[in-house]
C-alpha cells in the first residue's frame, strides 16, 4: 500500500512536471507563432486616391514680344471657380499666332488637340473642315439649355457665331467691345513731327505720314507673314471709307479680286508699306510690335487685347485712336473658341463650362470697362472713346475671305507687290487664283 | 557520440534538452515560415513578376508611342499631305513619296502601304499591290471610326501577300487643312517587335510564361518554359479582361489554376500583355528557403552537440570527481580529498566537502577519546561501586574503635569521610539537591581541615532553597580542592573558603571564594577561554594533568551536562581567588544538542 501511494505521488509529481512542459512549449509555441505573425503584418499598404477632378486640357499661347501669358487670368478665375469639379490644365507655349494655328491643323490630324481650342474662325477653310467633319462640338443644344448663359450673350455676337441652320461651332464668349481693332500710336514721335492729333481723314492720314517721314520717323509698322494682318487692318478699313468698299468688305469668301476695290486694297497696301521700316517684308506681327513698341515706327494697327501688353514705361507714350473715318475693324467671332468632339462626354462638359465661364468673364470685364471712368489708365480710355465714338465697324478679312489667300498668297504675293516685283494687276490676279484653288479643294 | 564523449547522465540529459529545443525551434520555424514567410515570398515572387509584367506594358505603351510619332510624322508629311489635295502629286513625287516610308523612323518595319484619297497606292518598290487588293485585303475597316488614332491589330497578312499572322498599324490620313477623304497609312511590324520587348526581360525569367494578346483577347504570341501547358484559365481571364476600356495593370497577381497571372492592357492599341507564374516557381523559392532553413538548423545542431558536449564536460568532469571521490570514501581514509580549479561553483562544493572531511575525522576522534574516557570512568565506577556496603560498615567499625577509645577526631574524620562517599556516590545519580552538593563539599572541608589543622575556616551561604534546587554533582569540593592544595599552599594558618549559592538573573550561581594566594592572572584567563573552544579541545589547553585537570574536568561535565548556558569564571582578587559558575535555573535541565 504505501508503495503504491508513493508510486502515484511521484507519478503526481512527473505529471506536474509534463505540464509544467507542456505550458512552457505551448508558451514558447506561442511567442514564436506571434513573432511570426508579427512579421507577417508588414503588408504594403497601396494608397490610392481618386479626386474626381476633371481635367480640361487646353493649349494657349505666351506673348513672345511681352512673355505675358494670355487669358492667365481666366484661367485662373475658372479654376479657382470650380475647384474640386474641374481644372483647366494649360500647356502655355511660345509661338507666333501663325505657329499656333499651323500647330492646330497638325494636332487635328495627329489627334491630338486639346479640349478646347481658339483662333479657329481666322482659318475659315480649317474651320469649315472641323464642322463637317466633326471635330468640334455644337454648342447651341448647350446654350439653348442655359438661359443664364443665353443672356450673357450679345445678340450681334450670337449671330456672328451662328451657321446658317443655327448650330453654333463657336463659342459666343466675346463681346464687340473686345474685339475691335484700330491705331495705336507714339504720341511722343508725333509731337516730334509737330503732329498733335491723330488724323481724322485718311488724307490727313497719308499726309500725317509725310510729315512723321520729314521728321525721320518710321510712319508704321507692317509685316507682310500671318496673313498680314497689321497692314490687312489699314487696307480693309480704307477700303471701307467708301461705300461700295464697305458693302465689298461685308462679303463672305468675295467671288473675285479682280475689281475696283481689289485693286484698290491692293494699291493701298502698296502705298502703306511706302511708310514702313525695312524688315517689315517676309516678317511676322511680332517684328512689327517690337518696330513699334522700341520707338522705330509711330503707329501700328492692332485690337484691344494689346492695351495691357506695352511695357510699363512705354505704355504712357501710346494712344488709340479709330482708323480714319472713324472706323473699327470687328468680327466679335474671330476668337474663335470651340470644344474638340474627341474628348469624353464629361471633358466636353467641363470645356463648356469653362466656355461659359469666359462668356461671364468678358461680360463682367466689359461692364466694368465701360461703366467706369479710366482716369489712371488713358490708353484703355482712348480704346472706351473710340468704342463709344459710334464708329463705322469693318467686318474682320480673317473671317470673311479664303484662307489661301490668307495663309499663302499674301506673304508670297505682298512682298513682291510692295518691291514692285509684281504689279497691282498681277497681285489681283493671284489673288483670284487662291479663290479658285480654295474653291477647288472645298 | 560514444561513451567516451557522453559519459554523464547530466551529459546526456543536457543533450537530450538541447535537442528537444532545437527540434522545436525547427517545427516552429517551418511553421512560422509556413504562416508568415510562405506568404511574403510568394508576395515577394509574386511581385517580382508582376513588376516585370508592367515594365513590359510600359514597353508596350512606348512602343504605341513610337508608332503614333512615326505615323503622325508621316501625316504632316507634305508630300503626304500634298497627295491629299485635288489636284494630286506627279508620278516623280509618287515615286518619292513612295520610297519616303521607307525611311520612317521606327523599328521592326516590314512593309508599308499608303493609300491616298485618290486610291493611289505607296509601297515599297517590289511590291505590286493594287488597290483592289487594298479593298480586299480588308484592312480598310480595321481603322474603325476614329478620325485620327493610331490602330494596332493582329491580323493575318491578306495585304503584302504572306499570308502569316502580324502586327498591323493603320492610321488615317486627313488633309491638314480641306474636308477631303482621307489617306489610310498600313505598317506591318516583324515578328521581332515583341520579341524584343519581352526576350531581354525574359532572359531571366524563362520560368514563366509570358504571352501578348490583341484586343479581342486572341493570345498572338507567348513564351513558355518546357513542359509547362499554358492553363485554359489564362485564355479565359484575357478575354475577360480585354473586353474592358481601361489599360493599366488590370489583373495583380490574380490566382488561378496553375499559378499566379497578372495582365497589363495598354489603353490606346487594346493589346494586352500577360504573365503567368506556374505554382512550381512560387512553390521553388519555398522550397529553397525551407532547405536553406533546414540545412541552418543540421548546422546549428552539429555545433549544438559539440558546443553542448564540450560544455558540458567542463562541468560534469568535477562532479564527476566529485562523486568519485565521495562514493570512493570508505570512512577510514580521511586523505582523500578534492582539488577542483574550475572557477565554478562547484570549486566550493569541493572545498565543503574537504571541510566535511575534516570536521568527520575531528568528530570520529572526539567520539573515539569520548568512548575511551567513558569507557574508564565506566571502570572505575565499577570499581568504587564494589561492595560500598562493605566499604560503609568498615568504616562503621572503624568509627566504633575509635569511639571506644575516645578518639574524637578520628571519629569526626570517619564520619566526614562516610558521608562525603555516601554524597559523592549518591546511588549512581549525576544530578543532587544544592543541599547534597553542600553538604557533601562541607564534609570534604571537614576532613581537610581536620588534616590541615587550623588552616582555614570555611563559610556557607545559601539564598536559595537547597532542597529543591539541583545541580550536578560534585562540581563544589574539587574547586574547594584546588583552593586547599594552590591557594593555601604557602600557609599555614587563617584560610578562608567562602561558598555562596545565590539566583541572579534567574540562574543559579555558585561561587567559592578562598583568602589564598590568587591565582596567576594568566592561568585564570585561559581557564575562563575554555568556555569557548570545543569541549574535544579543552583538554588540550592543560597538557600537565598535574595542574588544571580538576577545572577541565568540571568546565567539560558542565557543558556536557548543560551545553552552552554555563558560565565558569575566575575572579582574581588582591586577596584571593573566587570562582564563579551560573547554571541554568533548572539544574537538572539535560543537554539538548
Amino acid at each position: 500500500m504505501e508503495r503504491s501511494v508513493s508510486f502515484v505521488f511521484r507519478w503526481m509529481g512527473r505529471k506536474k512536471t509534463r505540464i509544467k512542459r507542456a505550458l512552457a512549449v505551448c508558451v514558447l509555441m506561442g511567442f514564436m507563432v506571434y513573432f511570426v505573425a508579427g512579421c507577417e503584418n508588414q503588408v504594403t499598404y497601396r494608397e490610392q486616391s481618386r479626386q474626381g477632378v476633371v481635367s480640361i486640357p487646353v493649349i494657349l499661347t505666351v506673348d513672345p514680344s511681352s512673355g505675358r501669358k494670355n487669358e492667365e487670368e481666366l484661367v485662373k478665375a475658372f479654376n479657382q471657380e470650380y475647384q474640386g469639379k474641374y481644372q483647366v490644365k494649360v500647356e502655355w507655349i511660345m509661338e507666333t499666332e501663325e505657329e499656333y494655328r499651323k500647330n492646330l491643323k497638325r494636332q487635328n490630324v495627329t489627334g491630338e488637340l486639346p479640349a478646347v481650342i481658339t483662333d479657329l474662325r481666322v482659318l475659315p477653310s480649317f474651320y469649315q473642315m472641323m464642322v463637317n467633319e466633326g471635330r468640334i462640338e455644337n454648342l447651341a443644344p448647350y446654350i439653348n439649355a442655359d438661359s443664364e448663359w443665353n443672356a450673357m450673350i450679345e445678340p450681334e455676337v450670337r449671330e456672328a457665331c451662328s451657321e446658317p441652320d443655327g448650330s453654333i461651332y463657336l463659342a459666343p464668349i466675346s463681346t464687340n467691345a473686345f474685339s475691335c481693332s484700330g491705331i495705336f500710336w507714339n504720341k511722343k514721335l508725333f509731337w516730334k513731327a509737330g503732329i498733335k492729333k491723330f488724323p481724322e481723314t485718311w488724307e490727313e492720314f497719308w499726309k500725317c505720314c509725310d510729315q512723321l517721314e520729314e521728321h525721320g520717323i518710321t510712319p508704321l509698322a507692317l509685316h507682310t507673314e500671318g496673313t498680314a494682318w497689321a497692314p490687312m487692318l489699314l487696307a480693309t478699313a480704307e477700303l471701307a471709307d467708301s461705300d461700295s468698299g464697305a458693302e465689298y468688305m461685308k462679303q463672305l469668301y468675295p467671288d473675285s479680286y479682280q475689281n475696283e476695290n481689289g485693286i484698290h486694297l491692293a494699291e493701298t497696301l502698296k502705298r502703306l508699306f511706302q511708310y514702313t521700316t525695312e524688315d517689315a517684308l517676309h516678317t511676322d506681327f511680332d517684328v512689327a510690335y517690337s518696330n513699334f513698341v522700341s520707338g522705330k515706327a509711330a503707329m501700328i494697327p492692332n485690337g484691344y487685347w494689346m492695351l495691357d501688353q506695352f511695357p510699363e514705361d512705354f505704355e504712357e507714350n501710346v494712344c488709340f485712336s479709330a482708323f480714319p473715318g472713324n472706323k473699327l475693324v470687328s468680327s466679335p467671332e474671330t476668337f474663335g473658341w470651340a470644344v474638340v468632339s474627341d474628348y469624353s462626354d464629361e471633358v466636353k462638359q467641363g470645356a463648356v463650362e469653362f466656355l461659359k465661364f469666359r462668356t461671364k468673364f468678358n461680360q463682367k470685364q466689359r461692364n466694368e470697362l465701360l461703366d467706369e471712368k479710366a482716369d489712371n489708365a488713358p490708353l484703355l480710355q482712348d480704346y472706351i472713346d473710340a468704342f463709344n465714338g459710334k464708329p463705322q465697324i469693318v467686318p474682320n478679312y480673317q473671317v470673311k475671305w479664303n484662307s489661301i489667300l490668307q495663309e499663302e498668297t499674301l506673304g508670297d504675293c505682298l512682298p513682291e507687290l510692295v518691291q514692285g516685283k509684281m504689279t497691282v494687276d498681277e497681285f489681283v490676279t493671284r489673288e483670284d487664283e487662291s479663290i479658285r484653288q480654295y474653291e477647288e479643294e472645298q | 557520440m560514444n561513451g567516451k564523449w557522453i559519459s554523464s547522465g547530466l551529459q546526456k540529459k543536457y543533450l537530450k534538452y538541447v535537442m528537444a529545443l532545437l527540434l522545436l525551434a525547427l517545427f516552429l520555424s517551418c511553421v512560422g515560415v509556413w504562416l508568415g514567410v510562405h506568404r511574403n515570398v510568394i508576395s515577394v515572387i509574386v511581385d517580382k513578376y508582376e513588376f516585370m509584367n508592367e515594365k513590359m506594358g510600359l514597353a508596350l505603351d512606348e512602343l504605341y508611342q513610337n508608332t503614333d510619332e512615326a505615323t503622325a510624322a508621316c501625316i504632316l508629311d507634305e508630300g503626304v499631305q500634298k497627295s491629299l489635295k485635288n489636284k494630286g502629286l506627279e508620278e516623280t513625287e509618287k515615286t518619292a513619296l513612295s520610297k519616303y516610308f521607307a525611311y520612317i523612323d521606327l523599328d521592326h518595319v516590314a512593309e508599308y502601304c499608303y493609300v491616298d484619297n485618290k486610291k493611289n497606292i505607296y509601297t515599297k518598290s517590289y511590291s505590286k499591290i493594287t488597290y483592289k487588293d487594298f479593298e480586299e485585303s480588308g484592312f480598310a475597316e480595321k481603322l474603325g471610326d476614329d478620325y485620327a488614332k493610331t490602330q494596332w491589330f493582329w491580323a493575318e497578312d491578306k495585304l503584302f501577300g504572306k499570308e502569316d499572322r502580324a502586327l498591323f498599324i493603320g492610321r488615317y490620313v486627313h488633309s491638314m487643312d480641306y474636308s477631303h477623304e482621307p489617306g489610310m497609312l498600313f505598317l506591318k511590324m516583324n515578328a521581332d517587335v515583341f520579341s524584343d520587348l519581352v526576350e531581354d526581360r525574359r532572359k531571366s525569367a524563362d520560368e514563366i510564361v509570358v504571352g501578348i494578346a490583341d484586343e479581342d483577347g486572341e493570345v498572338c504570341m507567348s513564351w513558355c518554359p518546357e513542359d509547362f501547358e499554358i492553363p485554359e484559365q489564362t485564355y479565359v481571364k484575357v478575354k475577360q479582361i480585354a473586353k474592358s476600356r481601361e489599360s493599366g495593370m488590370l489583373l495583380e497577381e490574380k490566382q488561378i489554376k496553375g499559378g499566379v497571372l497578372s495582365a497589363y492592357r495598354q489603353g490606346d492599341s487594346g493589346m494586352i500583355i500577360f504573365t503567368l507564374i506556374p505554382e512550381r516557381v512560387m512553390s521553388k523559392g519555398m522550397g529553397q528557403i525551407y532547405m536553406v532553413l533546414i540545412g541552418v538548423y543540421l548546422i546549428v545542431m552539429a555545433l549544438a552537440v559539440v558546443a553542448s558536449v564540450y560544455l558540458s564536460r567542463i562541468l560534469t568532469r568535477p562532479i564527476q570527481k566529485i562523486t568519485k571521490t565521495m562514493t570512493a570514501f570508505d570512512g577510514k581514509d580521511f586523505s582523500r580529498t578534492i582539488e577542483l580549479h574550475t572557477n565554478t561553483e562547484l570549486d566550493q562544493i569541493g572545498q565543503s566537502y574537504n571541510e566535511l572531511l575534516n570536521n568527520i575525522e575531528l568528530l570520529l576522534q572526539e567520539i573515539k577519546d569520548q568512548q575511551r574516557e567513558l569507557r574508564t570512568s565506566e571502570l572505575n565506577m565499577l570499581v568504587s561501586q564494589i561492595n560500598p556496603h562493605f566499604l560503609y560498615n568498615t568504616l562503621d567499625t572503624i568509627y566504633m574503635l575509635a569511639r571506644i577509645n575516645g578518639e574524637e577526631t578520628t571519629m569526626r574524620m570517619i564520619q566526614a569521610l562516610s558521608k562525603y562517599l555516601r554524597l559523592s556516590l549518591s546511588k549512581g545519580n549525576d544530578v543532587v539537591t544544592v543541599e547534597e552538593e553542600l553538604e557533601n563539599v562541607r564534609c570534604y572541608m571537614e576532613i581537610q581541615q581536620i588534616r590541615n589543622e587550623n588552616l582555614f575556616r570555611y563559610e556557607i551561604e545559601s539564598e536559595v532553597d537547597t532542597k529543591s534546587r539541583r545541580m550536578l554533582k560534585l562540581i563544589l569540593q574539587p574547586l574547594v580542592e584546588n583552593a586547599v592544595k594552590y591557594g593555601f599552599c604557602d600557609i599555614f594558618e587563617g584560610g578562608l573558603i567562602r561558598i555562596h549559592v545565590w539566583e541572579t538573573d534567574g540562574r543559579l550561581t555558585l561561587s567559592v571564594y578562598n583568602n589564598g594566594i590568587p591565582m596567576e592572572q594568566e592561568t585564570a584567563e585561559k581557564i575562563n577561554a575554555l568556555g569557548k573552544l570545543p569541549v574535544s579541545e579543552m583538554k588540550n589547553s592543560f597538557p600537565d594533568k598535574q595542574r588544571g585537570y580538576g577545572v577541565v574536568n568540571i568546565i567539560t561535565r558542565l557543558r556536557l551536562k548543560y551545553g552552552e548556558d554555563v558560565e565558569f569564571i575566575y575572579e582574581v582578587q588582591k586577596d584571593g581567588t573566587e570562582c564563579i559558575i551560573r547554571l541554568p535555573v533548572d539544574g537538572t535541565k539535560e543537554n539538548e544538542d
